[in-house]
Protein backbone atom coordinates (compact mmCIF):
# COMPACT_ATOMS: atom_id res chain seq x y z
CA UNK A 1 0.00 0.00 0.00
CA UNK A 2 2.77 2.27 0.93
CA UNK A 3 4.11 1.68 -2.66
CA UNK A 4 1.28 2.49 -4.28
CA UNK A 5 0.36 6.03 -2.72
CA UNK A 6 3.14 7.44 -4.83
CA UNK A 7 2.49 6.30 -7.90
CA UNK A 8 -1.12 7.07 -6.88
CA UNK A 9 -0.31 10.74 -6.35
CA UNK A 10 2.00 10.62 -10.02
CA UNK A 11 -1.57 9.40 -11.32
CA UNK A 12 -3.07 12.59 -9.63
CA UNK A 13 -0.77 15.11 -11.11
CA UNK A 14 -1.24 13.90 -14.21
CA UNK A 15 -4.92 13.41 -14.42
CA UNK A 16 -5.07 17.63 -13.22
CA UNK A 17 -2.47 18.23 -16.08
CA UNK A 18 -4.78 16.94 -18.62
CA UNK A 19 -7.37 18.44 -16.75
CA UNK A 20 -5.83 21.55 -17.14
CA UNK A 21 -4.42 21.34 -20.67
CA UNK A 22 -7.75 20.21 -21.68
CA UNK A 23 -9.33 23.40 -20.65
CA UNK A 24 -6.90 25.52 -21.84
CA UNK A 25 -7.51 23.71 -25.22
CA UNK A 26 -11.41 24.04 -24.96
CA UNK A 27 -11.33 28.17 -24.20
CA UNK A 28 -8.48 28.49 -27.97
CA UNK A 29 -11.02 26.51 -29.57
CA UNK A 30 -14.45 27.84 -28.20
CA UNK A 31 -12.77 31.31 -29.27
CA UNK A 32 -11.54 30.03 -32.64
CA UNK A 33 -14.62 29.01 -33.71
CA UNK A 34 -16.14 32.61 -32.03
CA UNK A 35 -13.86 34.17 -34.41
CA UNK A 36 -14.65 32.12 -37.71
CA UNK A 37 -17.95 33.20 -37.06
CA UNK A 38 -17.51 36.07 -36.50
CA UNK A 39 -16.40 36.17 -40.18
CA UNK A 40 -19.70 36.29 -41.25
CA UNK A 41 -20.43 39.68 -40.32
CA UNK A 42 -18.22 40.63 -42.53
CA UNK A 43 -19.33 38.37 -45.30
CA UNK A 44 -22.97 39.93 -44.58
CA UNK A 45 -21.83 43.41 -44.53
CA UNK A 46 -20.27 42.57 -47.54
CA UNK A 47 -23.51 41.61 -49.53
CA UNK A 48 -25.60 44.11 -47.87
CA UNK A 49 -23.67 47.52 -48.63
CA UNK A 50 -23.20 45.77 -52.54
CA UNK A 51 -27.11 45.33 -52.59
CA UNK A 52 -27.48 49.15 -50.99
CA UNK A 53 -25.53 50.63 -53.54
CA UNK A 54 -26.85 50.99 -57.29
CA UNK A 55 -25.18 48.73 -59.67
CA UNK A 56 -22.41 51.53 -60.84
CA UNK A 57 -21.00 51.71 -57.84
CA UNK A 58 -21.34 48.21 -56.44
CA UNK A 59 -17.79 46.93 -56.70
CA UNK A 60 -16.49 49.94 -55.42
CA UNK A 61 -18.49 49.55 -52.13
CA UNK A 62 -17.28 46.06 -51.68
CA UNK A 63 -13.60 47.17 -52.33
CA UNK A 64 -14.40 49.30 -49.31
CA UNK A 65 -15.70 46.62 -47.42
CA UNK A 66 -12.38 44.46 -47.82
CA UNK A 67 -9.63 46.97 -47.82
CA UNK A 68 -11.01 47.64 -44.09
CA UNK A 69 -10.78 44.60 -43.29
CA UNK A 70 -7.58 43.63 -44.61
CA UNK A 71 -6.12 46.32 -43.20
CA UNK A 72 -7.46 46.05 -39.51
CA UNK A 73 -5.99 43.20 -39.11
CA UNK A 74 -2.26 44.14 -38.81
CA UNK A 75 -3.24 47.49 -37.20
CA UNK A 76 -5.45 45.76 -34.47
CA UNK A 77 -1.58 43.81 -34.15
CA UNK A 78 0.73 46.76 -34.73
CA UNK A 79 -1.28 48.38 -32.09
CA UNK A 80 -4.96 48.35 -31.22
CA UNK A 81 -4.22 45.50 -28.83
CA UNK A 82 -1.84 47.28 -26.79
CA UNK A 83 -3.98 50.03 -26.41
CA UNK A 84 -6.92 47.44 -25.44
CA UNK A 85 -4.30 46.27 -22.31
CA UNK A 86 -2.89 49.97 -21.53
CA UNK A 87 -5.64 51.88 -20.71
CA UNK A 88 -8.33 51.13 -18.99
CA UNK A 89 -7.64 53.77 -15.96
CA UNK A 90 -8.22 56.62 -18.73
CA UNK A 91 -4.46 58.17 -20.66
CA UNK A 92 -2.29 56.86 -17.82
CA UNK A 93 -0.38 53.58 -19.53
CA UNK A 94 -1.20 50.92 -17.13
CA UNK A 95 1.57 48.16 -15.73
CA UNK A 96 1.69 45.01 -17.83
CA UNK A 97 0.54 46.57 -21.19
CA UNK A 98 3.99 45.99 -22.60
CA UNK A 99 2.69 41.96 -23.16
CA UNK A 100 0.75 43.72 -26.16
CA UNK A 101 3.21 45.50 -28.20
CA UNK A 102 3.90 44.16 -31.42
CA UNK A 103 7.57 43.07 -30.69
CA UNK A 104 6.19 41.34 -26.92
CA UNK A 105 7.32 37.40 -26.79
CA UNK A 106 3.35 36.91 -26.08
CA UNK A 107 2.56 38.53 -29.62
CA UNK A 108 3.66 35.26 -31.49
CA UNK A 109 3.93 31.35 -30.87
CA UNK A 110 4.83 30.98 -27.63
CA UNK A 111 4.32 27.53 -25.78
CA UNK A 112 3.52 28.88 -22.32
CA UNK A 113 0.61 30.87 -23.83
CA UNK A 114 -2.46 29.98 -25.25
CA UNK A 115 -4.64 32.90 -24.64
CA UNK A 116 -3.37 35.79 -26.42
CA UNK A 117 -3.37 35.07 -29.85
CA UNK A 118 -6.90 33.76 -29.57
CA UNK A 119 -8.22 36.59 -27.58
CA UNK A 120 -6.40 38.94 -30.35
CA UNK A 121 -8.06 37.30 -32.91
CA UNK A 122 -11.46 37.80 -31.56
CA UNK A 123 -10.91 41.29 -30.49
CA UNK A 124 -9.57 42.12 -34.02
CA UNK A 125 -12.40 40.83 -35.29
CA UNK A 126 -14.59 43.39 -32.96
CA UNK A 127 -12.43 45.99 -34.56
CA UNK A 128 -12.88 44.73 -38.16
CA UNK A 129 -16.53 44.94 -36.87
CA UNK A 130 -16.68 47.97 -35.46
CA UNK A 131 -14.95 49.62 -38.60
CA UNK A 132 -17.77 47.92 -40.90
CA UNK A 133 -20.47 49.83 -39.19
CA UNK A 134 -19.55 52.89 -40.49
CA UNK A 135 -19.02 51.75 -43.88
CA UNK A 136 -22.79 51.35 -45.46
CA UNK A 137 -23.57 55.18 -44.59
CA UNK A 138 -20.87 56.21 -46.59
CA UNK A 139 -21.59 54.39 -49.51
CA UNK A 140 -21.49 55.99 -53.58
CA UNK A 141 -19.01 58.84 -52.96
CA UNK A 142 -16.64 58.43 -50.39
CA UNK A 143 -12.80 58.09 -51.48
CA UNK A 144 -11.35 54.50 -50.54
CA UNK A 145 -8.06 56.16 -49.17
CA UNK A 146 -10.25 58.46 -47.47
CA UNK A 147 -12.13 55.60 -45.92
CA UNK A 148 -9.45 53.90 -45.18
CA UNK A 149 -7.78 56.04 -42.84
CA UNK A 150 -10.92 56.86 -40.92
CA UNK A 151 -11.45 53.25 -41.20
CA UNK A 152 -8.32 52.41 -39.26
CA UNK A 153 -8.89 55.12 -37.01
CA UNK A 154 -11.88 53.78 -35.84
CA UNK A 155 -10.88 50.39 -36.08
CA UNK A 156 -8.01 50.45 -34.20
CA UNK A 157 -7.89 53.46 -32.11
CA UNK A 158 -10.89 54.89 -31.02
CA UNK A 159 -13.32 52.42 -30.20
CA UNK A 160 -9.71 50.67 -28.72
CA UNK A 161 -10.13 53.29 -26.09
CA UNK A 162 -13.67 52.67 -25.47
CA UNK A 163 -13.11 48.91 -24.64
CA UNK A 164 -10.55 49.38 -22.52
CA UNK A 165 -12.55 52.16 -20.51
CA UNK A 166 -16.16 50.21 -20.38
CA UNK A 167 -15.43 46.73 -21.31
CA UNK A 168 -12.31 45.42 -19.61
CA UNK A 169 -12.74 44.15 -15.68
CA UNK A 170 -10.78 47.22 -14.89
CA UNK A 171 -11.99 49.40 -16.58
CA UNK A 172 -12.61 53.01 -15.24
CA UNK A 173 -16.36 53.59 -16.66
CA UNK A 174 -16.99 49.76 -14.36
CA UNK A 175 -15.21 50.56 -11.41
CA UNK A 176 -16.37 54.50 -10.89
CA UNK A 177 -19.86 54.04 -12.50
CA UNK A 178 -20.51 50.70 -12.77
CA UNK A 179 -21.41 50.75 -16.26
CA UNK A 180 -23.02 46.87 -17.45
CA UNK A 181 -22.41 46.66 -21.14
CA UNK A 182 -21.48 42.81 -22.07
CA UNK A 183 -22.31 42.76 -25.32
CA UNK A 184 -20.47 46.00 -26.21
CA UNK A 185 -23.36 48.10 -27.28
CA UNK A 186 -21.84 51.15 -25.98
CA UNK A 187 -17.74 50.65 -26.80
CA UNK A 188 -18.70 49.28 -30.33
CA UNK A 189 -22.34 50.52 -31.54
CA UNK A 190 -22.56 53.43 -29.98
CA UNK A 191 -18.91 54.82 -30.24
CA UNK A 192 -18.76 53.54 -34.63
CA UNK A 193 -22.22 54.90 -35.08
CA UNK A 194 -21.27 58.44 -33.30
CA UNK A 195 -17.92 58.49 -35.26
CA UNK A 196 -19.84 57.89 -38.43
CA UNK A 197 -22.43 60.64 -37.61
CA UNK A 198 -19.11 63.35 -37.46
CA UNK A 199 -17.87 61.88 -40.90
CA UNK A 200 -21.38 61.91 -42.88
CA UNK A 201 -21.20 65.90 -41.17
CA UNK A 202 -18.31 66.88 -43.50
CA UNK A 203 -19.45 63.86 -46.02
CA UNK A 204 -22.12 65.91 -47.32
CA UNK A 205 -25.04 63.26 -48.80
CA UNK A 206 -25.12 61.79 -52.44
CA UNK A 207 -25.69 63.82 -55.17
CA UNK A 208 -29.55 63.55 -55.95
CA UNK A 209 -30.42 62.16 -52.73
CA UNK A 210 -32.18 65.94 -51.46
CA UNK A 211 -34.01 68.34 -53.84
CA UNK A 212 -33.64 72.14 -54.08
CA UNK A 213 -36.64 72.73 -51.57
CA UNK A 214 -35.22 70.34 -49.17
CA UNK A 215 -37.34 67.12 -49.89
CA UNK A 216 -35.96 64.32 -49.92
CA UNK A 217 -35.13 61.22 -52.54
CA UNK A 218 -35.30 57.62 -51.96
CA UNK A 219 -32.12 56.03 -53.86
CA UNK A 220 -32.78 52.99 -53.94
CA UNK A 221 -29.82 50.18 -53.69
CA UNK A 222 -29.64 47.58 -57.45
CA UNK A 223 -30.08 44.48 -55.14
CA UNK A 224 -32.41 43.97 -52.22
CA UNK A 225 -32.42 40.55 -51.86
CA UNK A 226 -28.44 40.60 -51.68
CA UNK A 227 -28.90 43.02 -48.80
CA UNK A 228 -31.38 41.36 -46.85
CA UNK A 229 -29.31 37.97 -46.88
CA UNK A 230 -26.10 39.82 -46.14
CA UNK A 231 -27.95 41.16 -43.18
CA UNK A 232 -28.98 37.82 -42.14
CA UNK A 233 -25.12 36.45 -42.36
CA UNK A 234 -24.36 39.41 -39.96
CA UNK A 235 -27.37 38.35 -37.40
CA UNK A 236 -25.44 35.30 -37.11
CA UNK A 237 -22.00 36.23 -37.20
CA UNK A 238 -23.59 38.43 -34.06
CA UNK A 239 -23.47 34.52 -32.05
CA UNK A 240 -19.94 34.40 -32.90
CA UNK A 241 -19.42 38.18 -31.45
CA UNK A 242 -21.57 37.49 -28.05
CA UNK A 243 -20.24 34.23 -27.35
CA UNK A 244 -16.90 36.28 -27.49
CA UNK A 245 -18.10 38.61 -25.31
CA UNK A 246 -18.00 35.93 -22.59
CA UNK A 247 -15.20 34.33 -20.66
CA UNK A 248 -14.69 30.49 -20.75
CA UNK A 249 -12.80 29.55 -17.66
CA UNK A 250 -13.12 25.29 -18.29
CA UNK A 251 -15.57 25.21 -15.02
CA UNK A 252 -17.90 28.39 -15.50
CA UNK A 253 -18.65 30.83 -17.89
CA UNK A 254 -18.16 35.20 -16.94
CA UNK A 255 -18.69 38.52 -18.18
CA UNK A 256 -15.65 40.43 -18.88
CA UNK A 257 -16.45 42.01 -15.70
CA UNK A 258 -16.03 38.81 -14.17
CA UNK A 259 -19.73 38.38 -12.69
CA UNK A 260 -20.79 34.59 -13.27
CA UNK A 261 -23.02 34.14 -16.64
CA UNK A 262 -24.02 31.09 -18.64
CA UNK A 263 -23.91 30.87 -22.11
CA UNK A 264 -27.23 29.56 -21.84
CA UNK A 265 -28.65 33.71 -20.89
CA UNK A 266 -26.78 35.00 -23.76
CA UNK A 267 -28.53 32.53 -26.02
CA UNK A 268 -31.95 33.61 -24.24
CA UNK A 269 -31.92 36.66 -24.93
CA UNK A 270 -29.68 37.05 -28.28
CA UNK A 271 -32.47 35.50 -29.69
CA UNK A 272 -35.26 37.42 -28.03
CA UNK A 273 -33.66 40.36 -28.88
CA UNK A 274 -33.02 39.67 -32.38
CA UNK A 275 -36.52 38.76 -32.56
CA UNK A 276 -38.31 41.80 -30.72
CA UNK A 277 -36.29 44.34 -32.98
CA UNK A 278 -37.90 42.46 -36.32
CA UNK A 279 -41.17 43.08 -35.28
CA UNK A 280 -40.94 46.46 -33.75
CA UNK A 281 -39.25 47.45 -37.10
CA UNK A 282 -41.98 45.49 -39.13
CA UNK A 283 -44.72 47.19 -37.17
CA UNK A 284 -43.25 50.99 -37.48
CA UNK A 285 -41.98 50.11 -41.57
CA UNK A 286 -43.34 47.21 -43.24
CA UNK A 287 -39.94 47.60 -44.72
CA UNK A 288 -38.01 43.92 -45.41
CA UNK A 289 -34.72 46.09 -44.94
CA UNK A 290 -35.85 47.75 -41.96
CA UNK A 291 -36.84 44.66 -40.27
CA UNK A 292 -33.62 43.09 -40.78
CA UNK A 293 -32.01 46.16 -39.70
CA UNK A 294 -34.55 45.69 -36.76
CA UNK A 295 -32.56 42.09 -36.10
CA UNK A 296 -29.73 44.11 -35.45
CA UNK A 297 -30.92 46.58 -33.33
CA UNK A 298 -32.71 44.21 -31.17
CA UNK A 299 -29.44 42.38 -30.42
CA UNK A 300 -28.05 45.66 -29.68
CA UNK A 301 -30.86 46.71 -27.31
CA UNK A 302 -30.53 44.21 -25.20
CA UNK A 303 -26.35 43.73 -25.47
CA UNK A 304 -25.45 45.48 -22.40
CA UNK A 305 -27.49 43.52 -19.75
CA UNK A 306 -27.77 40.11 -22.13
CA UNK A 307 -26.33 38.24 -18.76
CA UNK A 308 -29.30 39.69 -16.63
CA UNK A 309 -32.51 39.94 -18.46
CA UNK A 310 -35.88 38.16 -18.30
CA UNK A 311 -35.85 36.73 -21.84
CA UNK A 312 -39.57 38.35 -22.07
CA UNK A 313 -37.92 41.76 -20.98
CA UNK A 314 -35.13 41.44 -23.65
CA UNK A 315 -37.80 40.84 -26.09
CA UNK A 316 -39.66 43.99 -24.79
CA UNK A 317 -36.52 46.22 -24.36
CA UNK A 318 -35.76 45.43 -28.54
CA UNK A 319 -39.32 45.70 -29.51
CA UNK A 320 -39.20 49.10 -28.52
CA UNK A 321 -35.42 49.59 -29.77
CA UNK A 322 -37.18 48.35 -33.19
CA UNK A 323 -39.86 50.66 -33.34
CA UNK A 324 -37.70 53.88 -32.15
CA UNK A 325 -34.69 53.72 -34.27
CA UNK A 326 -36.22 53.74 -37.59
CA UNK A 327 -37.85 56.95 -36.60
CA UNK A 328 -34.49 58.59 -35.17
CA UNK A 329 -33.19 58.22 -38.76
CA UNK A 330 -36.55 59.66 -40.60
CA UNK A 331 -35.38 62.40 -38.32
CA UNK A 332 -31.96 62.43 -39.08
CA UNK A 333 -32.96 62.15 -42.82
CA UNK A 334 -35.79 65.03 -43.42
CA UNK A 335 -34.72 67.52 -41.05
CA UNK A 336 -30.85 67.28 -40.57
CA UNK A 337 -30.29 65.82 -44.30
CA UNK A 338 -28.00 63.15 -42.74
CA UNK A 339 -28.12 60.95 -45.49
CA UNK A 340 -27.07 58.07 -43.91
CA UNK A 341 -27.57 55.38 -46.91
CA UNK A 342 -28.35 52.32 -44.51
CA UNK A 343 -29.36 54.05 -41.15
CA UNK A 344 -26.26 52.48 -39.26
CA UNK A 345 -26.10 55.96 -36.96
CA UNK A 346 -29.45 54.89 -35.97
CA UNK A 347 -29.06 51.25 -36.02
CA UNK A 348 -25.61 50.91 -34.05
CA UNK A 349 -25.32 54.73 -32.77
CA UNK A 350 -28.40 55.56 -31.55
CA UNK A 351 -29.53 51.67 -30.57
CA UNK A 352 -26.66 51.46 -28.48
CA UNK A 353 -27.78 54.69 -26.04
CA UNK A 354 -30.82 52.46 -26.09
CA UNK A 355 -29.24 49.42 -25.10
CA UNK A 356 -26.96 51.20 -22.26
CA UNK A 357 -30.09 53.21 -20.87
CA UNK A 358 -32.61 50.40 -20.85
CA UNK A 359 -30.04 48.34 -18.60
CA UNK A 360 -29.65 51.16 -16.43
CA UNK A 361 -33.43 51.18 -16.03
CA UNK A 362 -34.21 47.23 -15.99
CA UNK A 363 -30.85 45.81 -14.53
CA UNK A 364 -30.52 48.60 -12.06
CA UNK A 365 -29.45 47.35 -8.71
CA UNK A 366 -26.92 44.15 -9.42
CA UNK A 367 -23.94 44.25 -8.30
CA UNK A 368 -20.31 44.36 -10.15
CA UNK A 369 -16.94 42.45 -9.16
CA UNK A 370 -15.27 45.81 -8.86
CA UNK A 371 -17.10 49.15 -8.68
CA UNK A 372 -20.54 50.67 -7.72
CA UNK A 373 -23.86 48.55 -8.65
CA UNK A 374 -25.49 49.23 -12.31
CA UNK A 375 -27.19 52.20 -12.40
CA UNK A 376 -29.53 54.58 -14.11
CA UNK A 377 -26.97 57.47 -14.17
CA UNK A 378 -23.92 55.09 -14.43
CA UNK A 379 -25.09 53.76 -17.57
CA UNK A 380 -26.42 57.00 -18.57
CA UNK A 381 -22.82 58.94 -18.33
CA UNK A 382 -21.03 56.06 -19.86
CA UNK A 383 -22.95 56.30 -23.07
CA UNK A 384 -22.14 60.24 -22.85
CA UNK A 385 -18.79 59.09 -22.59
CA UNK A 386 -18.96 56.60 -25.39
CA UNK A 387 -21.51 59.02 -28.25
CA UNK A 388 -18.46 61.82 -27.00
CA UNK A 389 -15.56 59.38 -27.91
CA UNK A 390 -16.79 58.65 -31.05
CA UNK A 391 -18.44 61.88 -32.24
CA UNK A 392 -15.64 63.98 -31.98
CA UNK A 393 -12.54 61.54 -33.70
CA UNK A 394 -14.74 60.94 -36.53
CA UNK A 395 -15.74 64.64 -37.44
CA UNK A 396 -11.98 66.15 -36.77
CA UNK A 397 -10.37 63.42 -38.37
CA UNK A 398 -13.17 63.70 -41.81
CA UNK A 399 -12.64 67.50 -41.49
CA UNK A 400 -8.86 67.39 -41.86
CA UNK A 401 -9.44 65.00 -45.10
CA UNK A 402 -11.71 67.08 -46.54
CA UNK A 403 -9.37 69.86 -46.40
CA UNK A 404 -6.68 68.22 -47.76
CA UNK A 405 -8.92 66.50 -50.89
CA UNK A 406 -9.28 63.11 -49.44
CA UNK A 407 -12.78 62.37 -48.26
CA UNK A 408 -14.84 63.08 -51.22
CA UNK A 409 -14.94 61.58 -54.48
CA UNK A 410 -15.11 63.75 -57.38
CA UNK A 411 -18.59 64.88 -58.95
CA UNK A 412 -17.83 63.28 -62.49
CA UNK A 413 -16.67 59.89 -60.59
CA UNK A 414 -19.73 60.25 -58.51
CA UNK A 415 -22.02 60.51 -61.69
CA UNK A 416 -20.10 58.65 -63.33
CA UNK A 417 -19.88 55.38 -61.30
CA UNK A 418 -17.14 54.82 -58.72
CA UNK A 419 -16.58 50.94 -60.42
CA UNK A 420 -16.14 52.54 -64.03
CA UNK A 421 -13.61 55.19 -62.10
CA UNK A 422 -11.66 53.14 -59.84
CA UNK A 423 -12.34 49.71 -60.70
CA UNK A 424 -10.78 47.64 -63.10
CA UNK A 425 -13.15 45.06 -63.91
CA UNK A 426 -17.26 44.65 -63.66
CA UNK A 427 -19.76 43.84 -61.67
CA UNK A 428 -22.46 42.89 -64.00
CA UNK A 429 -22.82 41.77 -67.65
CA UNK A 430 -24.09 44.60 -69.87
CA UNK A 431 -26.53 42.57 -70.68
CA UNK A 432 -27.60 42.05 -66.95
CA UNK A 433 -28.23 45.33 -65.97
CA UNK A 434 -31.56 47.26 -66.44
CA UNK A 435 -31.15 50.38 -68.26
CA UNK A 436 -32.03 52.49 -64.86
CA UNK A 437 -28.95 51.06 -63.54
CA UNK A 438 -26.18 51.88 -66.13
CA UNK A 439 -23.68 53.77 -65.96
CA UNK A 440 -25.16 55.82 -68.78
CA UNK A 441 -24.83 59.64 -67.10
CA UNK A 442 -27.94 60.72 -68.98
CA UNK A 443 -30.16 58.23 -67.15
CA UNK A 444 -29.18 60.05 -63.41
CA UNK A 445 -31.75 59.26 -60.32
CA UNK A 446 -33.85 62.16 -59.34
CA UNK A 447 -32.30 65.54 -58.62
CA UNK A 448 -28.93 64.21 -60.70
CA UNK B 1 19.76 32.03 -41.73
CA UNK B 2 19.07 30.29 -38.66
CA UNK B 3 15.92 32.23 -37.64
CA UNK B 4 15.30 29.87 -34.21
CA UNK B 5 15.84 31.52 -31.17
CA UNK B 6 15.33 28.35 -29.37
CA UNK B 7 18.20 25.46 -29.61
CA UNK B 8 15.93 22.50 -27.80
CA UNK B 9 12.02 21.78 -27.54
CA UNK B 10 12.67 21.17 -23.79
CA UNK B 11 11.79 24.34 -21.72
CA UNK B 12 10.34 26.66 -25.04
CA UNK B 13 8.47 29.64 -24.60
CA UNK B 14 9.06 32.19 -27.26
CA UNK B 15 9.80 30.13 -30.36
CA UNK B 16 8.62 32.19 -33.10
CA UNK B 17 11.01 33.13 -35.71
CA UNK B 18 13.60 36.27 -34.35
CA UNK B 19 11.88 35.77 -30.61
CA UNK B 20 15.46 36.43 -29.39
CA UNK B 21 15.95 39.37 -31.15
CA UNK B 22 13.86 41.80 -30.49
CA UNK B 23 15.44 44.84 -32.74
CA UNK B 24 14.78 43.00 -35.37
CA UNK B 25 11.00 42.55 -34.58
CA UNK B 26 10.77 46.48 -34.08
CA UNK B 27 12.09 47.18 -37.64
CA UNK B 28 9.50 44.05 -39.10
CA UNK B 29 6.75 45.81 -37.17
CA UNK B 30 8.15 49.56 -38.93
CA UNK B 31 8.23 47.66 -42.40
CA UNK B 32 4.95 46.32 -41.65
CA UNK B 33 3.50 49.83 -40.80
CA UNK B 34 5.15 51.26 -44.14
CA UNK B 35 3.61 49.01 -46.45
CA UNK B 36 0.24 50.11 -44.96
CA UNK B 37 1.18 53.62 -45.42
CA UNK B 38 2.43 52.98 -49.15
CA UNK B 39 -0.48 51.34 -50.04
CA UNK B 40 -3.00 53.86 -48.63
CA UNK B 41 -0.70 56.49 -50.60
CA UNK B 42 -0.64 54.11 -53.57
CA UNK B 43 -4.82 53.81 -53.23
CA UNK B 44 -5.03 58.13 -53.36
CA UNK B 45 -2.89 58.62 -56.01
CA UNK B 46 -4.61 55.86 -58.64
CA UNK B 47 -8.02 58.16 -57.03
CA UNK B 48 -6.86 60.97 -58.24
CA UNK B 49 -5.75 59.74 -61.77
CA UNK B 50 -8.64 57.82 -62.38
CA UNK B 51 -11.16 61.19 -61.26
CA UNK B 52 -8.98 62.83 -63.73
CA UNK B 53 -9.35 60.53 -66.28
CA UNK B 54 -12.95 60.52 -66.25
Amino acid sequence: MEQSVPELMARLDSLEASLSMATTINSEVFYWWCTALMLAIHAGFLAYEMGASRAKNALASGMKNLIAFAFLIPAFYYIGWWIYLAFPTGFTISDGSEAGLPWSEYMGPNLTDNASGIFYAAFTLFAATTASIMSGSVIERIRISGFTILALFLGAVVWVFGASWGWHPDGWLTTEWGLHDVGAAGAVHTIAGFFTLGVLINLGPRIGRFNADGTVNNIDGHNMPMSLIGLMLIVMGFFGFLGGCIIYTGDTWMTIYNTPATLSAFAFNTLMGVAGGMIGAYLVTRDPFWMMSGALIGVISSAPALDLYYPGLAFLISFGGGCVMPKLNDILVEKFKIDDAVGAVAVHGFGGVWGLVMAGIFASGYQNVAGPEISFVGQLSSAVVFMILGFAPGYVLSLVLKVVGLLRVSENAELAGLDKAEVPVSAYPESSVPAAFTNDPTSPTPAE
Amino acid sequence: MNTAPITSWEGAEAYFTFADKPALLVALTLVGIGVCVWTIASMAIHENKAYKDM
